[in-house]
């Protein structure tokens, strides 16, 4: 089964369509290599995915910083090749903050505004507002240079915020910041996108960021996007094998499909499993990649009926992480994650062998890529 | 160790002046030191003489134009070079910094044998042309170093805010890089101001500059007015270097 590229289609009316866009730098590989995407009035969008995998220059089409070599972009219906970056009514927010560093922090906000022409008497009551916004009214007269990052940040959300924008870009506008101020900005950003309610695309490669901030999430791989969908549905129903590691702690399995046994399939080295027909859009027959989350594993008691799937695991190696402990061993020479949340039970120790197992409906399959 | 490096080496560079200052107050008519009085006199005579005037004011339009076309052509060839990639770009390299190589004794051979079939030898004219080809690597260099660490995004940052390529460059591009390219001026008009090989060469009587007189002036008398323009030139080079500093606010970081 490969993405099913209509997945990428929005069911509400399309604000901003790419269509089987290319992008290639050398002439020989794609950078962006086909991307289809639509993204509604609102929605806040977020381009997850590794390092290279064409995230930065989707946007950087997309704001017009680089041309297509093809495919189209649209925005609200009208196509966005002919017109240049400055033509377009686009806010963008650069991973280092690219502040102008001979200019103040209202300068800096004002600029936009001085460069589209607004009235006179708009610029500095706009200006304002937008330092009001990211709650640095009090530092309006300073230099980039005078502000700590987070603060440098905001000024950049805020100038791509103060003219109004139909868009707003953000390149992992938090890439450089610490995990705490990290979390205040999201939640910071998230606020602020409540109260505008601007289109906004969010690049990053922190799957958490990704999860706990976006509308949906589209997942990109070797410049193809892997799957696009709510969070939630990224982390339980990934489309492929790339989208279930690359989020999540999981545990894969091979298994083949037996065509006579509907409902059960087979781990070489374990045995039949049962899976709930619904939870993977399974072939009749062939190979499966069968994803179970860690945390979706439990020690079995004799209380659990024999619906569970059961195997035997030998603990290697416990990882506490406070709200949880997570399991390292293996069974029947495969490695198996547990993530077990609370405290750990007595009889969750190093070299332990222990009966654990999982629901069948706690199971996705996907098909082999 | 680097400590006592620095002090000797500061100690070096401005023990001259220990010299030449207090002789440029001296009342003898010799460079005898230490001076027997000090008096004002030869200051007089150097505000007083048209030919040390003539030549102080030919430096200063030549060092002036020297830099202005200087940063005209260097500031363009350091985009092009920085920016783009084209066949031959380590030779242009390398033909660039040519002048850095060549002894200014074969420069100034060269550019009489060049300027003369011109018929700008001798011409204040003249003069500006072989100073400014010997002054571009430096200022080249100094340019490309400062556009090597522009941040580009910069750019696209005034783009996206709606600036198009002309008022990008003129509003963000060229203040961010006013100081290097502030430096790079401030090299070439040094530079020539302060050259003395070629414009010895091809100066000639009406395009004499300061270095050029003073370099006569100890060949041929021994006038201790030479002193007085050691001093003053000192003092305006320290002046320029010490005023922005004082002048630089500096800003507390506050969080
Ligand atoms: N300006 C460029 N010139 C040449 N190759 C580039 C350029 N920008 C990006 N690439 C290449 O394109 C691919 C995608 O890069 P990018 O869009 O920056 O990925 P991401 O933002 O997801 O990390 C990478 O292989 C990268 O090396
Ligand atoms: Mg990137």
């Amino acid at each position: 089964m490969s993405f099913d590229a209509s997945a990428g289609r929005a069911p509400t009316p399309v604000y901003l369509r790419l269509t089987d866009v290319v992008k290639t730098y050398d002439g020989r590989t794609n950078a962006v290599d086909g991307v289809s995407l639509d993204i509604r009035r609102g929605e806040f969008i977020t381009f997850l995915g590794p390092s290279g995998s064409g995230k930065t220059t989707t946007l950087m089409m997309i704001a017009g910083f680089e041309a297509l070599n093809g495919g189209s972009i649209e925005l609200d219906g009208k196509d966005l090749a002919r017109s240049r970056p400055y033509e377009r009514n686009i806010g963008v927010v650069f991973q280092n903050y690219a502040l102008f560093p001979h200019m103040t922090a209202l300068r800096n906000i004002e600029f936009p505004l001085r460069m589209r022409h607004f009235p006179k008497s708009d610029i500095k009551k706009r200006a304002e507002q937008a330092l009001a916004l990211v709650g640095l009214s009090r530092f309006a007269d300073r230099h980039p240079r005078e502000l700590s990052g987070g603060q440098q940040q905001r000024v950049a959300l805020a100038r791509g915020l103060v003219f109004d924008p139909d868009l707003l870009l953000l390149d992992e506008p938090l890439g450089a910041l610490d995990k705490n101020l990290r979390e205040q900005m999201q939640v910071e950003i998230k606020r602020i996108h409540r109260e505008i309610g601007i289109t906004t695309i969010y690049v990053t490669h922190d799957q958490t960021e990704a999860m706990t901030m976006s509308d949906r999430v589209a997942v990109f791989s070797g410049g193809k996007l892997a799957q696009v969908a709510p969070p939630l549905e990224v982390y339980n129903r990934p489309a492929n094998r790339f989208v279930g590691e690359f989020i999540g702690d999981s545990n894969f399995f091979e298994a083949d499909v037996d065509p006579k046994r509907p409902g059960w399939v087979d781990i070489p080295a374990i045995g039949p499993v049962r899976v709930a027909e619904d939870h993977g859009r399974l072939p009749s027959q062939g190979t499966i990649d069968l994803l179970v989350r860690p945390e979706r594993i439990k020690i079995l008691t004799a209380n659990d009926g024999d619906h569970m799937n059961a195997l035997d695991m030998t603990i290697d190696a416990l990882v506490h992480y406070g709200d949880s402990v997570l399991a390292i061993g293996t069974s029947r020479g495969r490695p198996l994650r547990m993530r077990v949340a609370g405290t750990p039970p007595a009889e969750l120790k190093e070299g332990a062998r222990l009966r654990v197992g999982w629901a069948p409906q706690d199971a996705h399959a996907v098909a082999r890529s | 160790m680097p400590l006592l490096f620095a002090i000797i080496a500061t100690a070096f560079l401005i023990a001259p002046l220990f010299i030449v200052v207090p002789m440029s107050f001296s009342t003898s008519t010799s460079f005898a030191f230490p001076p027997e009085g000090y008096w004002l006199g030869y200051y007089r005579a150097y505000f007083a003489s048209e030919d040390w005037l003539i030549p102080t004011a030919n430096s200063i339009v030549i060092a002036f134009c020297a830099m202005m076309v200087t940063m005209l052509l260097v500031i363009p060839a350091a985009f092009g070079f920085v920016r783009h990639r084209f066949a031959g770009k380590a030779a242009i390299n390398l033909l660039f910094l040519l002048p850095l190589a060549v002894p200014h004794v074969v420069a100034a051979l060269g550019y009489y044998g060049l300027l003369s079939r011109l018929g700008i030898v001798g011409t204040i004219f003249g003069l500006i042309i072989a100073e400014t080809a010997l002054s571009m690597p430096v200022s080249f260099l100094v340019v490309c170093a400062a556009l090597k660490g522009y941040d580009r995004n910069l750019e696209r940052a005034a783009m996206s805010a709606g600036a198009g390529p002309l008022r990008t460059f003129f509003w963000v591009t060229l203040p961010v890089l006013r100081p290097g390219i502030l430096v790079a001026a401030l090299f070439a008009f040094l530079q020539t101001f302060n050259e003395s090989v070629v414009a010895l060469f091809i100066g000639g009587r009406d395009a004499s500059t300061l270095p050029k007189k003073m370099f006569e002036s100890i060949r041929l008398e021994t006038d201790p007015v030479i002193a007085v323009v050691s001093t003053l030139l000192t003092g305006i080079v320290v002046l320029a270097f010490v005023v922005p500093v004082l002048f630089r606010r500096k800003p507390a970081y506050v969080v």
